[in-house]
This record gives C-alpha cells, structure tokens and sequence, in this order.
C-alpha cells in the first residue's frame, strides 16, 4: 500500500496542483472572455423555494467559514499554532470548525436531495452539476471525516500542510511532510484540486464573481410576469 | 527491479525528486542523525533497534544494503537474520527509511565502520540520569504535551497529533498513535530519549528536522511519558465522542438560529408556477 502511494504521490502532491491551476487560470478567464453570461451559480429559486432555504443558506455559510479556516490556517500558521497553545482555545476553535462542517455536509445534503426530488429542479440541472455535486460531497464528507478521526487538524495542518502548500507556491514542491498522512487526509488533498481544477467548467465560478452582499442583504422578490400561452416558447 | 515497467515520466518525475547520489561523509553523519540515531547508538547500547557497532563485521555489507532499503521486505521474505533482528526488536519493524538508495546505504555503512573504530562515537546516543523524576518535571513535561508551555523551536506541540489518557478536555490529536505507553514501546529513557531528540517517522521527520526538541526540553517529556506508563492503560474514545456530539449539538443550534433568523422569509413562490408551471387561466 504504501509502496503504491509513494509511487503516485509526486504526480499527485507535485504536479497535479500546477495542472489543476493553469486548468483554473486559463479557463476561468477564456469562459469570461467568452461566454460572459454563464458566470452564475442559475438560480433555481424561483422553482422550488421551500428546501432551497435548507440547501443554500447552511451550505454557503458552512463553506465560507471552513474555506476561511484553511485559507487563515495557510497565511497564518504561527499564530494559529500560537493560538491553540492552550487546550481550551484549541478545543473552542475545533468544535466551531466542525460545527461549519456539519452544516455545510447539511446543506449539501439537502442540496442534493431537492435536485433529485423535485422534477423541475431536475430538470434544470446539468450533468456537470451532478459530477460537481459528487465532488463537493466527498470533500466536505471526507474533510468532516478527517475532522473527527484525526483531530487536531487546525494545529497539524498549520504545521505539515502549510510548508507544503507555501512550497508549492515558491515553486520548489516538497511534499514530505504530508507523504505519511492518513489514506483520508491524502484524498481529502487531491479531491481539493480535481474541484479546483473542475471548477471553471461549472456553475462554481459564481464564487469568482460573487456579489457579496449576498451575505447581509434583504431577501429581494422576483416576480414573474408571462403571458398565458408562452410557456413552451420561454424554455431554455 | 519495480522500475521495469513504470511509464517513463513518472520514472523521470521520481527520478528528479529523490536523487539517488552517494553521500559525502558529513552529509552521511547528518543523515544518520536524521535517520537513523532515534533507534540506533554505534557503541551506545540497544535502543529500539541493535547497537550498530561492527555490525559490518555481522554480516555482510550486501545483505545490509538490501536490509537497510527495504526493511519489511527483507523480514517478510523469511530470512532467518531478519527475523532475528525482529524478534529482538520485540516485533518493531524498522520504518523504509525516505531517500534511502542503496547509494546512500553504501555511505551510511562507511560511517558506522568509521566511527566503530573510534574508542567513543559521536553516536552513542544520549546518557539520561537514572534518578527519579520530580514532580516538577512531570508536570512540566505534561505543559509541553499539551502546548501550555511552548517549545522553543516553535513546533507544533505533541497534543496537536497524539492523546495520553488522562488529558482531559476533549483529549489529544489522533492523527499520531496515543502515547500513553510510549515510554514501554520505545524501551524505557534511552530509546525515548534518541526518540525525542531526532524523531524518524516520515510524519514527525520533516517537521522536526526544522523544528528540533531541545536537549532541556527531551528530559521533562519522557518524565512525563515514564509517569504516564506507569499508570497504565490508554485513552479511550470518550473524548472523541465528546467532541463529535458537542458539534452535532452546535449544528442542531445553527440550524435553529438560521430558521429564527430568516423568520420573515419569503416562503410561497409562485404556486401556480410550482405546480406545474400551467399558463395562467388553466386550472
């Protein structure tokens, strides 16, 4: 086993991540070049508002805050290793991560079942949507796995992920501190860059051109105007 | 042997990653610091793993050589020497070693001759007093376990990847093995204590090869591991339930919260049109 991985991991931790970012860079600006218009997440609230509250509003704040941890964890690992210096605050900041985890494996969940259950939403749903859905579940089901089964990840990450991360960006790839982690931690990693570098060929890169106001504005009413008999015509 | 029939750019991508060059002789001497000191003294005694003095007179240099670079290999063909060496180990298998070539192995043996022959080693590994540990530096040893009392180097500390029982709170790190009983695994102070100063697993090497224990720091730490082995037993998974159940409940709060907070929601969307999208009029 261990042979086997070793094996694949300069391919996986060395050159896949410079991959999956070109993939993202080039194609996100070409598709804004491009097709403009397709830089949406299609709203589909319009159709079904009843489990869209239960998908949209856990899910979003469930990421935002968990992705802000990785990113603080990445910038910042001193402090945080400073941080967690004392068990309670270390224990404080774990169980909060989690908390946003659970939430964001809630609302993914929901996410999902609301497009398989509800015929229109369905319909309206690609089969990019449905390999992006895959992937996001298995990141946020393995990375709420990692939570529980190897704890403390915000002090280990900020010691052995970190390096890693900050010498992929200097462009001298070493990835001998995370070589030994856990079967999990590893997938958890690579399926980080397959959505990265998937992500330009799917409604994520909204997050690109996010209104952020979304996060504190009033809820907006969109009406609906057609006239009788246009139905067919409006489709598509 | 493996290589054969691996597709040439991974060959090449590996290739480039892990050059497999002979060693010069400090660079030899560093590498078995690195290595190789936390379960081997030359002259020192039996750590986890033999005492290396003469051990090229043992046995020959091309059964070390393939011994050193595939470890577990060797021991799972069933040759005798290797399975001796198990046994005595109490069933320790030695770790494969990262950038361990035969090249490097050649040069590591090279050291062990050099420095068997000198009446004391620089690798004879650490003497640790044989008194009594104070209360003190128990105590002390568990505030640098559990990050209270920082270690100068600024690495991460032991809680952060490994639990003891009796910790409290939620309990240490499970990405590690719990080390309540590490003290008896490593073969009491001096195992512990080559351990601590150049730990050799391929997850604590890198880390602590930056960040290295320092000497007044080891002492405290197997106090407190030695404290902790005598008391037996090993943490449980109560903590770790805890810790899930705690969140679980935070979840359940959150999700609370999100419903009182969008009370004013707007929830009746276009009933016609969610039904079944008919044109107005069509009942």
């Amino acid at each position: 086993m261990t042979n086997t991985q070793s094996y694949f991991d300069p391919l996986l931790f060395a050159v896949l991540p410079y991959v999956v970012f070109f993939t993202f860079f080039l194609v996100t600006i070409q598709r804004y070049r491009t097709r403009t218009f397709t830089y949406s997440s299609l709203s589909s609230q319009f159709l079904e508002n009843q489990r869209h509250f239960w998908s949209l509003v856990p899910f979003h704040y469930g990421i935002l805050v968990v992705l802000a941890g990785h990113v603080v964890a990445f910038l910042f690992p001193r402090e945080l290793l400073l941080f967690n210096s004392r068990p309670l605050r270390l224990y404080i900041l774990e169980v909060s991560a989690l908390i946003f985890g659970l939430l964001t494996v809630v609302g993914l969940t929901a996410a999902v079942v609301r497009r398989i259950r509800e015929p229109k939403i369905r319909r309206v749903t690609s089969t990019s949507d449905w390999v992006l859905f895959a992937l996001l579940l298995f990141q946020v089901a393995s990375g709420v796995y990692v939570a529980v089964f190897h704890p403390w990840g915000s002090s280990w990450f900020a010691a052995s992920v970190s390096p890693y991360l900050w010498s992929l960006v200097k462009l001298n790839p070493d990835f001998s501190t995370i070589a030994a982690m856990p079967l999990a931690v590893k997938l958890h990693i690579v399926n980080a860059y397959v959505v990265i570098g998937f992500m330009p060929f799917t409604r994520l890169v909204h997050v690109l051109v996010v209104p952020n106001p979304y996060l504190w504005r009033k809820p907006q009413v969109v009406r609906w105007y057609r006239r009788p008999g246009t139905m067919a015509a409006s489709k598509g | 042997m493996k290589n054969k029939a691996t597709p040439m750019p991974f060959y090449l991508v590996s290739l480039m990653l892990l050059l497999p060059i002979a060693l010069g002789a400090q660079e030899a001497a560093a590498f078995f610091q690195q290595n190789c000191a936390s379960c081997h003294t030359i002259g020192g005694g039996r750590l986890t793993g033999p005492d290396l003095k003469n051990v090229t007179q043992r046995k020959d240099r091309e059964w070390l050589i393939r011994f050193m670079v595939n470890p577990k290999g060797m021991i799972d063909s069933g040759d005798p020497y290797a399975q001796q060496i198990l046994e005595e180990a109490r069933g320790v298998v030695m770790p494969a070693v990262p950038g361990l070539t035969p090249e490097t192995a050649a040069s590591l043996l090279d050291l062990i001759e050099e420095e068997s022959k000198l009446p004391e080693s620089a690798f004879k590994g650490l003497q640790i007093t044989d008194r009594p540990f104070t209360q003190r530096e128990i105590e002390l040893g568990r505030q640098m376990f559990t990050g209270d009392r920082g270690l100068t180097s600024g690495s991460p500390a032991c809680i952060s990847c490994h639990t003891m029982k009796g910790l409290g709170g939620l309990g240490g790190g499970r990405l590690g093995p719990d080390l309540t009983r590490v003290y008896e695994r490593l073969q009491g102070r001096q195992g512990l204590g080559a351990w601590l100063t150049a730990p050799a697993t391929p997850t604590m090497g890198p880390l602590f090869r930056r960040y290295p224990l320092q000497q007044d720091e080891v002492l405290p730490l197997i106090a407190y591991f030695e404290h902790s082995a005598q008391q037996g037993g090993q943490d449980t998974s109560v903590a770790l339930l805890n810790f899930f159940f705690l969140a679980l409940g935070g979840t359940a709060v959150a999700l609370i919260s999100f419903d009182a907070i969008w009370k004013w929601r707007f929830r009746a969307v276009r009933a016609p049109l969610a039904q079944g999208g008919r044109p107005r009029g069509e009942t």
